[in-house]
């Protein structure tokens, strides 16, 4: 070391500590973006999985036939007309009791079908309902 | 160890010094370069004699204020010693000496007992002890069988002075290390923290590969996103049609009767029979709040609550 350096050397080592410093600070700085970016890049794309999931077990479900089927079962086959082909249903209820009504009402606003058509009238004290759907 | 350290004597006549230990190097002054003065005083303390040196050495020195006092208890008496540290440091520099180099300072004094023998100064001096006070005598008074005798590290006193200012540093030894210390702390803090982030990260990858282990057609994200665009339209547009049922529902009670229900992909129309036209107006602030279009049919409390999905 020359004399000079030697001369300064409490300068140089604060100095150095210091640069040591600002380089550690840098280094986690720039790991906290890098890692909060990558963070939210992972974050987004596994909200993104886990929605795209969500949304296929509902709208893609395979057992959504034997559940729509089920509908047939909320009131006697004397009242229904049935009318199903492949993925697509027309059907027809007709004389529903008020409580039948909102069984049938409450089934179908939990199947995961696309409403095409939902046409409910009331006679008297019973009601007819025209369902078009398809899933 | 200080003491370790090669120990030169400094005297007006030494040699310019191209080559010391790069290791350090310790110094004693000859009485060149200080003044001396023995009292016998009542203190027990150092800091005591030092604060009245000053007053000890008026009329000995030309200017009492550009002196350093160094103070030592001897046997019966304090050793007091004036030395004027600036004309110190110019001396050693224009010998070659760097101040960043010299370890310690001491005084001939403080080992007169170890000087049993004259020491030459150069070609004309030698330095004696003259009842126990180190004198400069010219050569020529030394007797001829006296013997020179050179000093050596073991004449290097216990106590002795930092030189101050001895580099040009700003900083002190003391808070040069305790910043540095505080300084590397907080770096390895840093690079510590730094190094431990990224955890959630592998966490949440490991989530999405297990999620993707049970959907393996989800692979791509090709097929994610044109998964997800036709799946959100229909969510969309079955959620909206399903809360208009749900708020529609909410408007049937006592007296408001859903008379008819029409819902299709585009829009709905829903009529309901109220018994009076407190029930109707009922009604109306419901839908109102929904923010369904509502027409009263003629001559009657029924309501037509349309819209648009």
């Amino acid at each position: 070391m020359t004399q000079q350096l030697k001369a300064y050397k409490n300068e140089i080592i604060v100095i150095l500590a210091f640069l040591l410093l600002l380089i550690a600070l840098v280094y986690k700085q720039g790991k906290t973006s890098t890692v909060n970016s990558a963070e939210s890049t992972a974050t987004s794309s596994l909200q993104e999985l886990k929605e795209v999931i969500a949304l296929k077990k509902v709208w893609g479900d395979k057992k959504i036939t034997k559940k729509v089927e089920k509908l047939q079962k909320i009131v006697s086959p004397s009242k229904i007309k049935w009318n199903r082909k492949g993925k697509k249903l027309t059907a027809t209820f007709t004389s529903l009791s008020s409580q039948e009504f909102n069984r049938l009402i409450v089934k179908i606003m939990n199947l995961a079908v696309e409403l095409q058509k939902l046409d409910v009238r009331k006679t008297g004290t019973s009601y007819h309902v025209e369902l078009k759907c398809k899933w | 160890m200080e003491n370790d350290k090669p120990l030169i004597l400094i005297h007006s006549q030494m040699k310019y010094l191209s080559d010391t230990s790069s290791e350090g190097v310790n110094i004693m002054l000859t009485p060149q370069f200080y003044t001396i003065k023995r009292e016998s005083l009542p203190v027990q303390y150092a800091y005591q004699a030092k604060r009245i040196a000053p007053s000890l050495f008026e009329g000995l020195l030309e200017n009492t204020q550009d002196y350093t006092y160094f103070v030592q208890k001897e046997e019966d008496d304090w050793l007091f010693i004036a030395y004027d540290i600036e004309k110190i440091k110019s001396f050693l520099i224009s010998k070659g000496l760097a101040l960043t180099n010299i370890s310690k300072m001491y005084f001939a004094e403080q080992s007169a007992a170890q000087f049993k023998a004259p020491v030459l100064l150069g070609d004309n001096n030698a330095l004696v002890n003259l009842n126990s006070t180190m004198t400069v005598i010219p050569k020529k008074v030394l007797q001829a069988d006296e013997k020179p005798m050179k000093i050596d590290k073991s004449f290097t006193p216990k106590k002795g002075l930092a030189l101050e200012g001895r580099s040009k540093a700003l900083i002190g030894n003391t808070e040069t290390y305790t910043l540095a210390t505080i300084l590397v702390l907080f770096s390895v803090i840093y690079f510590v923290e730094g190094s431990r982030y990224g955890g959630e990260d592998a966490e949440q990858e490991a989530q999405m590969q297990l999620l993707l282990e049970d959907y393996p057609s989800l692979q791509s994200s090709y097929k994610r996103e044109s998964i997800a665009s036709k799946y959100k339209v229909i969510d969309k547009k079955e959620r909206k049609k399903r809360d208009v049922i749900k708020s529609l529902s909410h408007m049937i009670f006592k007296g408001s009767t859903l008379t008819s229900l029409v819902l299709d992909d585009k829009s709905f129309q829903a009529n309901f029979a109220c018994k009076d036209a407190k029930t109707s107006k009922k009604l109306k602030d419901l839908a109102k709040k929904e923010k369904f279009n509502i027409s009263q049919i003629h001559k009657s409390h029924d309501v037509k609550i349309e819209g648009k999905l």
